[in-house]
């Protein structure tokens, strides 16, 4: 029998387009920590206002988007037993994203310019194509479907929708032709990118990765399954429903449909955590257990946005992005990249050498040290920022965003060290 | 866990208790008590000499040893079920039930008395075997080896001791769907390996059951093959494997229990 032929080797993924995702995305993170400080001013009232939305679009599209698609190449492999469909493709899909990004992001903050909304918009949305694209195709071929892999395909669903979605209003905004209020779509085009794509990824491969790191088992996933169906009818009741006048009964619903499966999802996260071996949670580990915490409150401060009139509270609007973009998503991401991008060091640069020379651990290859003042400053950033827009003092907030600047540059420091180690 | 490669005063010094499973089962052990005899003899021998020089079943003596510190250390049961098998579990259900027919019978011992190696008679009779169909393999010793090479094709045993006669029932496993790739490479002849060490990997966050594996390989030859007890599909393991002129064969056990068994890659194979 032949056995020359050479199953695994196809798995490994492409070590080069997942860092340089990851680069540009720390890049990014403090891009966005820069701009926040730098135009602290600027960050309060009302949410569609041009430098906001630039910003947004920095860490949504620039940092958290940019991380997820590095992860997926990385992940997709590992965790669905496939070979990426298209390396060649990933790359191209890099630079026609990176092009998108800096177009809509400097339309953003020179909204009156003569620049178009639609260009860039156009750009983003062929690189999310070709990323779908490249994701269903390596999905096809997936012999054993997981929970993670169910709720991967359900992301990637959802990022056309916001894709799509933000298509249409960039349209709209070059020329206006919406009929209904444009801040609906808006919402639409915000949730969806939230909690269906952003969470739903975070969903799957929390599935995967916590108890990898923790050692956890010995539980059931039928909450998970319940959450993805729960989340899943919600978002396309809201989807549907949008497109009506007069639906407050009907988003109350599937409102509650979403902040149930959530609410399902930190439980059967929270199991897992219980059930995990190793007791002691290291630093990554840590943010990633502030960072659930953190979509817990948001949770709670969205589903309340159910059953009053919040966007005529000051800076509502603005605590609950905040929470969602820098409380929960940012520091997930910071966690997962210190666990994560030393062992895709590790793996490219010394796995070969194991037992062959001596190979450092993955505690060496950043300061850990660091790495703990990075989780405090960026914390204590976090509630400083959040009491700074309920209180309207400006120097707070100025206080809170220095503190995660601050925090920024830690992270990027320990990031470099570890890409150089 | 204890293994049979391990030193007799590894054991007595990590698990002092470990001397009164020693004397139980062979009076032969009393000498451990004394300090300095212990320090003598211990240090030099293993648990599988320990057994042959007492005359103890080396396989008793190793589940009595770590069912031992089982207790001690409230270590994970499972582990020792999956290796003890044939002496405590029950006798499968369906193996009461199943229809004579079923029952593909082959009575090894003529051959073995013959002074020949029954092992491709037995692997020619596993590949004609059906699913629903059980393989009971009757010898005059527990045929241990045999276990680890046919879990690699998927299957499941069950062992009891009739007089003389170890009777050992093989069946498919239920729990092994595992997929094609996997079944094609564990087609493979493991005859040609007479040793086996194991590595369990299960406590260790990434990557260091990578980094224990892989340095576990210096010990592989040609003649020996590495079994990791691993708690997921080590995905990236392999391409490092390819790497270094390793194969691995992979079956999930169940969740949370995959035996990794990994072998030097070879230019011809049968």
């Amino acid at each position: 029998m032949n056995l020359t032929t050479s199953i695994a080797t196809a798995y490994s993924p492409p070590f080069r387009i997942v860092v340089k995702y990851f680069v540009a995305a720390i890049f990014s993170f403090v891009l966005l920590n820069f701009m926040l400080l730098i135009n602290y001013q600027d960050i309060n009232g009302h949410h569609f206002q041009p430098k906001i939305l630039s910003i947004t679009h920095i860490a949504t599209l620039g940092f958290i988007t940019m991380t997820i698609f590095g992860a997926m190449f990385q992940l997709v492999p590992v965790v669905l037993e496939v070979k990426l469909f298209s390396a060649l493709l990933a790359e191209l899909q890099f630079w026609i994203y990176l092009l998108g990004i800096t177009g809509l992001v400097f339309k953003f903050w020179y909204f009156s310019s003569s620049l178009s909304f639609t260009l860039p918009a156009i750009f983003l949305n062929l690189a999310i194509f070709i990323f779908a694209f490249n994701i269903i195709a390596s999905m096809t071929k997936v012999k054993i479907w997981n929970i993670t892999g169910i709720y991967l395909a359900s992301a990637i669903f959802w990022l056309v929708i916001t894709a799509i979605a933000g298509l249409l209003l960039a349209i709209n905004l070059d020329h206006p032709y919406i009929k209904i209020d444009h801040l609906q779509y808006l919402k639409l085009h915000a949730n969806v990118a939230f909690i269906g794509w952003v969470t739903m990824v975070v969903m799957g491969v929390s599935f995967k990765l916590i108890p990898m790191f923790t050692l956890s088992h010995g539980y059931k996933l039928e909450l998970a399954k319940w959450a993805l169906g729960l989340i899943n009818f919600g978002l396309l009741g809201i989807n549907w429903i949008m497109h009506y006048p007069d639906t407050e009964f009907y988003i109350l619903i599937f409102g509650t449909a979403i902040f149930i499966g959530l609410i399902l999802y930190l439980i059967q996260i929270y199991i897992m955590f219980k059930k995990r071996i190793r007791k002691k949670l290291d630093i990554g580990l840590k943010f990633s257990a502030i960072a659930l915490v953190m979509l817990g409150f948001s949770t709670l401060l969205g589903f309340s946005f159910l059953f009053f009139e919040y966007e005529y509270k000051p800076n509502l609007t603005l605590i609950y992005g905040f929470m969602i973009i820098v409380a929960y998503i940012s520091t997930l991401i910071v966690g997962q990249m210190y666990k994560i991008v030393p062992f895709l060091i590790w793996y490219h640069k010394y796995s070969s050498k194991v037992g062959i020379e001596n190979v450092p651990m993955l505690k060496d290859m950043f300061n850990e040290n660091l790495a703990e003042y990075n989780l405090f400053l960026m914390l204590a950033g976090i509630i400083t920022s959040v009491f700074a827009f309920l209180s309207q003092i400006n120097l707070l907030l100025l206080s809170g965003f220095a503190l995660l600047f601050l925090s920024s540059i830690i992270f990027s420091f320990n990031m470099y060290k570890i890409f150089r180690s | 866990m204890i293994t049979k490669d391990m030193k007799i005063s590894e054991i007595l010094s990590n698990y002092p208790d470990t001397i009164d499973v020693f004397i139980r089962l062979s009076p032969h052990f009393k000498k451990l008590q004394n300090k300095v005899l212990r320090k003598a003899l211990a240090s030099r021998v293993t648990v599988q000499q320990a057994a042959s020089i007492a005359g103890v079943d080396l396989n008793k003596l190793l589940f009595e040893l770590n069912k031992a510190i089982n207790k001690e250390t409230n270590f994970n049961n499972e582990i020792f079920r999956e290796e003890m098998k044939p002496t405590i579990n029950e006798k499968p259900e369906f193996l009461n039930s199943i229809s004579q027919e079923k029952i593909i019978q082959f009575d090894v011992r003529p051959i073995i008395d013959s002074g020949k190696d029954p092992f491709l008679d037995i692997m020619s009779k596993v590949k004609n075997l059906k699913d629903d169909e059980v393989l009971l393999i009757i010898n005059s010793f527990e045929p241990i080896p045999l276990y680890a090479v046919l879990e690699t094709k998927g299957f499941n045993h069950w062992t009891e001791k009739i007089d003389d006669a170890f009777k050992v029932y093989f069946f498919k496993s239920k729990s092994e769907q595992t997929n094609v790739e996997t079944e094609q490479k564990a087609d493979i002849n493991l005859s040609n390996y007479d040793k086996i060490i194991e590595l369990d990997v299960r406590e260790l966050p990434p990557p260091e059951p990578m980094m224990k594996i892989l340095e576990k390989l210096a010990e592989v030859d040609d003649k020996t093959v590495l079994l990791v007890h691993h708690h997921r599909e080590p995905m990236m393991l392999y391409p490092k494997l390819e790497e270094r002129g390793f194969k691995a064969i992979t079956n999930k056990i169940e969740e949370n229990y995959y035996k990794v068994v990994i072998f030097k890659k070879r230019n011809i194979d049968i």
